[in-house]
Order: structure tokens, then C-alpha cells, then sequence
């Protein structure tokens, strides 16, 4: 039997997460549904004062998971336009997609054929999705299918992830930007025992441009996962 | 002096050392030009093995807008992003430079929705995003087609489990029907539909429960269920134990199974025929263009096939017979089952048939080889050259071509064989008689 829901309100830190409060007295994260009663990868859907929210799994989407965590803040807003690398079926793209609602754009690149099919079809779902069948690690063949964007979001679980985002954020991300990638990391305790990869990915960051503004471990939610929010300084290059 | 050339799929963007476009030509806006543009800028062929390095290039509006510039005698340097664009400048005579992700391109890239209105190539913003949502999704199709490795297949073994369920499902009815008049013989003639036939035993099972509503519960019509009901309280069938009934009742369910598995399978044929053959499957429907492809063998059977074996494809032994026998060779075959050409009088449909056949050609190419989208277009023109064909042919030919043909006196119809002895199942269309 589903769980009623008792409540839902706004999350305090973060404007466009919503808090779901169910009847057995447990909470559940979600967003605004953008297509209702459409599911993308059978989350529940809730319904409370004439409108449906979706749950945000933190288990499945390693954002939620960062939120949960208490990441410094959440950059994403409506009408924002973002570069997600790494899009596989659309988990965390489709709440990104409710977050940034039909203003936004999402340019969603993933390179296996297989994930993509699912995706392409959430895209037709949702105008606000523009799918990428194309390799992260060369920006500059799908150059021409984006625009420059407001933030980087990068899941792409590639061992040179850093320098993949950087190229990405030299061909696509506005001055001032805003960068989420999640990374690998064994240590809870990141910025105390930090592993070689780790630091080595932190320092490409820094020197291609990146401020690092906060660093979350998502244990427990996922045990070999941490969530990098960063600014982008962009350098001139004629 | 310096100029930045920089492309994306709405066109391309000739800007001056202070952020200022000075140009911009349009690429094609219809989507399916604008998708060939977007490939050639990417440096995406056909086939094209995963990390093989592609060479970019430049679109039709980038190369319209250096040449322009050519004939106005421009000197200096272009700056492009990629190596593949500034050879082929060279090769026209430019002096040129690269920097990949330069101010410029950025400039262009942040601006491009407005920019796209400003030239007046979008009426507004969300034209071109829309646009561009369009664009995007249809670069991925396309990709997506080509990459399809034997995904033509699944759609084949599925319309070949569509015909092996609807054998088994003839034999097992054929079965249930029987057995169960043993209980209610009149239901066989009231229910004609198998489905529901099934469905009826399988819910309900003794004739005793048959009430009408019960039987509008399952769907069906007020009148119908009152002659059911009615027939049941008088029924001269024998009465059934609950044991008696329960294994007609599971093989009625299976039977109900299979007929739910078979409409799965035509939504999965659709899906899958719509990603790997969008044209065949705009012409004849995703049913018969995979029944095409599995007599094909694959579609790229389908697509190194002439026409005229397309028009014949499934009426073989008809073919062979002909040739045999030096009879009439069949007109059709599968494609019988295009509504245009089974509902048309008989001397219509030959026309009509050989027309189908060059489209269905002309699209299997299409979707095999290019995978271009032009599914819309193909049908407009069958469309045109069917009604083309009912209009010129209205009447029945003249009975001329009797004396054309020196039909040998056992045959009682122009050029037909005379029946077979051991009345051997006649397959494909031409020999099929109202
Ligand atoms: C961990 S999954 C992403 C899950 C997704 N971010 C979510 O939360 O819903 C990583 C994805 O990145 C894709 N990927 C890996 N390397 C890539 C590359 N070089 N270019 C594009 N996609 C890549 C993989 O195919 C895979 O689908």
C-alpha cells in the first residue's frame, strides 16, 4: 500500500527541491514533475495540492545523494542552461529538467548507443532535454549542437574526468559558471586523507580555471562517490 | 588582419576582432537538410568505428560565405576551431589559423539564439530552440540507425513469433472450441471473434454463470451478451463438473496469453522498426515493412533489392511455377497486404504494386544506407501516383489481351494453370481470388 503524503513544502537550502512528508512520518526528496504522470525510472509519484512531485532517489542519483549530504548550496535554477556529460538514461537529467523547467535546456551527451535510446525518447518527453549521442572527450564534435551554458554537470565515470570537464568548460561554459562533477573516492574523509587520483583531478581543476567551492563525500548513499562544486574562471584565447 | 569563422548547426558566423558578426549564412532550416549539415560539420560518416578520429568540415552556408568573401578579395588570416575546417579553407585560398573554443567561438555560442533571430533566420527565441530541440533529436536518430548492428533482426524474429502464435493460436482454439461445446455448443456460433471467444471461457467458464452483466464486465455489447445469456439457460450442451472445467479454462487463458503477447509484439515492431527503418515503415505500416524485411532476410537485403523483386517478395513459388511453366508471373507478393492494393479492382493492382515497390526500393535504401528521414515525402508521392493510377484506370481493360497470349487450350483462363491435383496452398498475392 502506497504511503500517504501528510506534506510538502520547499527545501529550506535548496529553492526547487521539494520535501515530501509521508505518513509514517518519513521524508522523501523530489521535484515538481514537468510531464505528469509520466515516471523516468519508476520513482514514485506524489500528488499534493494539485500538483505531482516525482521522488528523487538518493540512492540512484548521486545529486540527490550530494543534497542530502549537505552540499554548500544548489546552483541549478529555472531557466538555466546546463552541459551534462555522462546523460545514461536520464535519472538525475530528468530532475535536473524539472528543476530548470521549460526555460531551461539541458544538453545531454552520452556516447553508448544503448543508454541513449532511452534517453533520446525522455528528449521527445521533454522539450527542455536536447540529446547528444557524441564522445565527452571531444567537445569539439558536438560544438555546434549546444550553446554556451550557464553551468557543467559531469558524471562520465572516465578516470581524466578533470580534463575532460576543462575541455568541456573551455568549449561550452560561460565565465562565472558553475561546475558539479562527481568523482571518484574511496576515503569518506576526503579533504584529510586524500587518495593520489583525487588530489591529482583537484589540482587539473585548479589550474584550468576552477574554484572549488565545496567537496562532499555521498557515503552512505554511495560508498566510492564524492560531489566537486566549483566556479569556472574563463581565460582569454584568441 | 584577422576574422573568426565559427559554425554551428543554424549556420555560420564570420565575427571581427571586437566580438561583431559581420556575417552570417543560413544553413537549410528544414530539419533533415539541417541534420546533413550538422554531420558534415562533425565529420560523421556512415559506419564509423568508435575512436576513429573524424575530420570536421565545413557546412554549405560556411564554405557560400568564405566564397564570398573570396570574391571580395578579402586577405588575411581565418581563425577556425578545428583542423578539418581550416584544410578546406586553405585548399580555397585562405590563409588560416586554429584555436579550438576561442573568445569568439564563445561570443557566437552564448549568443546564438539571439544572434539566429537577429539575421532573421528565427522568428524568436524558442523558434530556435524548438528548432534546435528537433535538430538534436534527429542527429541522434540518425546516429542511432546507423549503429542499429542487426537491430533489424529483432523486428524479424518478432513478426516470425507473431506468425508461429497465430498457427498455434488456430490450433489451440480450434481445440477449446470443440472441447467446450461439449458444455455450451451454441456459444461457437454466437462468439465468431477468437479473442473474445477465449476470454469468455477463460472468465467465466460454466455456461450457468453467464449472466449479462457479467459478460458486459468483459467487454462486451448489450445485445450480444443477451443473446449469450439467453442461449446459455437453454443450452443442449452437457453439464461440466468445476474439475471438467478448470483445464478448459487454462488452456482458454493461455490462448488469451498469446493473443496479449501478439499485441506486445506489434507495439515492440513498431518501436524497433520506427528507429531502424523509418521510411519503409511510413509507406506500409511497421507490420508488413518487417514482414518485408524478414523475407529480405535483413535490410540490407532488402536494400540491394531491385524494385521488381521487392514487388514479388513472398510470392516465390509463384514466380518459380511461372517461369516453370511459362504462366503468368505473379504481380504481387506480400505487399498484397498494402490496403491500397487488395481493396483496388484487380486490374488496378499490378499498377499500384510495381508503383509501392519503387518507393519501398527507394526507402530501404534511404533508411539502410543514408538513414535520412524522408519517409513523409516518398508517401506524398505514392499517395499521388495511386490516385494517378485509379483515375487513368478507372475501367476494366478491353478483353484484348486474350489474343496476345497463346495460351495452350488446357487452360481455361488467360494463362492460368489448371488446378493443382493435390490442391497445394496458393501463397502471394496474384493468384488470390475474391
Ligand atoms: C555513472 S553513469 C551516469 C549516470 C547519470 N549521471 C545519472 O545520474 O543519471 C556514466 C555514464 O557516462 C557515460 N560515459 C562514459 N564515458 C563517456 C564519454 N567519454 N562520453 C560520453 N559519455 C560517457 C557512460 O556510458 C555512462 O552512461
Amino acid at each position: 500500500m502506497a504511503l500517504e503524503v501528510v506534506n510538502v513544502y520547499e527545501h529550506p537550502h535548496y529553492p526547487n527541491v521539494y520535501i515530501i512528508e509521508l505518513e509514517d512520518g518519513s521524508v522523501r526528496l523530489a521535484t515538481k514533475n514537468m510531464v505528469p504522470g509520466k515516471r523516468v525510472y519508476g520513482e514514485k509519484l506524489y500528488q499534493w495540492e494539485g500538483e505531482e512531485y516525482r521522488e528523487w532517489n538518493i540512492y540512484r542519483s548521486k545529486l540527490a545523494a550530494a543534497l542530502v549530504k549537505g552540499i554548500e548550496e544548489l546552483p541549478i535554477k529555472p531557466g538555466d542552461s546546463l552541459l551534462y556529460l555522462g546523460a545514461a538514461t536520464g535519472t538525475t537529467p530528468s530532475h535536473i529538467s524539472d528543476i530548470i523547467g521549460p526555460e531551461g535546456r539541458l544538453y545531454g551527451v552520452e556516447f553508448a548507443p544503448r543508454v541513449m535510446r532511452e534517453f533520446v525518447t525522455l528528449a521527445e518527453e521533454r522539450k527542455n532535454i536536447f540529446p547528444i549521442l557524441g564522445d565527452a572527450r571531444k567537445p569539439r564534435e558536438y560544438r555546434h549542437l549546444a550553446e554556451a551554458t550557464d553551468g557543467l554537470y559531469a558524471d562520465v565515470a572516465q578516470p581524466n574526468q578533470a580534463e575532460i570537464v576543462a575541455d568541456n568548460a573551455d568549449f561550452f561554459l560561460k565565465d562565472g559558471g558553475y561546475m558539479l562533477m562527481a568523482i571518484k573516492a574511496r576515503s569518506v574523509d576526503v579533504t584529510k586523507s586524500p587518495e593520489e587520483v583525487f588530489r591529482r583531478e583537484i589540482e587539473i581543476l585548479k589550474n584550468r580555471g576552477f574554484e572549488i567551492l565545496d567537496i562532499v563525500h555521498l557515503d552512505p548513499f554511495d560508498k566510492d562517490h564524492a560531489m566537486i562544486y566549483a566556479r569556472f574562471h574563463r581565460r582569454s584565447k584568441q | 588582419m584577422e576574422k573568426w569563422l565559427v559554425q554551428h548547426a543554424v549556420g555560420a558566423f564570420l565575427v571581427n576582432e571586437n566580438n561583431e558578426v559581420e556575417r552570417f549564412e543560413p544553413n537549410p532550416k528544414d530539419i533533415d537538410q539541417a541534420v546533413q549539415e550538422a554531420m558534415v560539420i562533425e565529420g560523421w560518416t556512415r559506419g564509423i568505428k568508435e575512436g576513429t578520429e573524424k575530420v570536421g568540415g565545413l557546412s554549405s552556408a560556411a564554405k557560400r560565405l568564405l566564397e564570398n568573401l573570396k570574391e571580395e578579395g578579402f586577405e588575411g588570416t581565418i581563425v577556425f576551431e578545428t583542423e578539418g575546417e581550416s584544410r578546406e579553407a586553405s585548399s580555397m585560398g585562405f590563409e588560416v589559423k586554429v584555436v579550438p573554443a576561442n573568445d569568439k567561438a564563445i561570443y557566437v555560442r552564448e549568443n546564438v539564439a539571439e544572434l539566429s533571430v537577429k539575421y532573421g533566420m528565427m522568428e524568436s527565441k524558442e523558434e530556435f530552440y524548438d528548432w534546435l530541440h528537433k535538430l538534436t533529436i534527429e542527429v541522434v536518430r540518425r546516429k542511432l540507425r546507423s549503429v542499429a548492428q542487426k537491430r533489424d533482426l529483432l523486428a524479424v524474429h518478432a513478426v516470425r513469433t507473431i506468425d508461429d502464435i497465430d498457427k498455434i493460436i488456430n490450433l489451440l482454439i480450434a481445440r477449446l472450441r470443440e472441447w467446450y461445446s461439449l458444455h455450451f455448443p451454441e456459444l461457437d456460433d454466437l462468439v465468431k471473434d477468437h479473442d473474445l471467444y477465449a476470454r469468455i471461457v477463460a472468465e467465466i467458464g460454466s455456461r450457468d454463470a453467464m449472466t449479462v452483466e457479467r459478460l458486459k464486465e468483459l467487454g462486451l455489447k448489450e445485445d450480444l451478451a443477451e443473446k449469450i445469456a439467453e442461449a446459455a439457460k437453454k443450452s443442449t450442451g452437457a453439464d461440466l463438473t468445476e474439475t471438467d472445467l478448470e483445464q478448459l479454462q487454462k488452456l482458454a487463458s493461455i490462448v488469451e496469453d498469446l493473443y496479449s503477447l501478439r499485441r506486445e509484439l506489434v507495439d515492440y515492431i513498431s518501436y524497433i522498426m520506427k528507429e531502424v527503418a523509418p521510411n519503409v515503415t511510413a509507406l506500409v505500416g511497421p507490420v508488413l515493412g518487417a514482414r518485408l524485411i524478414s523475407l529480405a532476410g535483413s535490410l540490407e537485403n532488402l536494400a540491394r533489392m531491385p524494385a521488381s523483386t521487392i514487388q514479388v517478395l513472398g510470392a516465390e513459388k509463384a514466380l518459380f511455377r511461372a517461369l516453370r511453366t511459362g504462366g503468368k508471373p505473379p504481380k504481387h507478393g506480400i505487399i498484397f497486404q498494402y490496403p491500397d492494393i487488395h481493396r483496388s479492382p484487380k486490374w488496378q493492382r499490378g499498377k499500384i504494386a510495381r508503383a509501392l515497390a519503387a518507393k519501398l526500393a527507394i526507402a530501404a535504401r534511404t533508411d539502410y544506407f543514408t538513414g535520412r528521414d524522408i519517409g513523409e515525402k516518398l508517401k506524398e508521392e505514392l499517395r499521388a501516383r495511386i490516385d494517378e493510377i485509379k483515375r487513368v484506370y478507372q475501367k476494366p481493360p478491353k478483353r484484348e489481351e486474350k489474343a496476345e497470349r497463346k495460351a495452350p487450350p488446357a487452360r481455361k483462363r488467360g494463362g492460368r494453370r489448371p488446378p493443382r491435383r493435390k490442391g497445394g496452398k496458393r501463397r502471394g498475392g496474384g493468384r488470390r481470388r475474391k
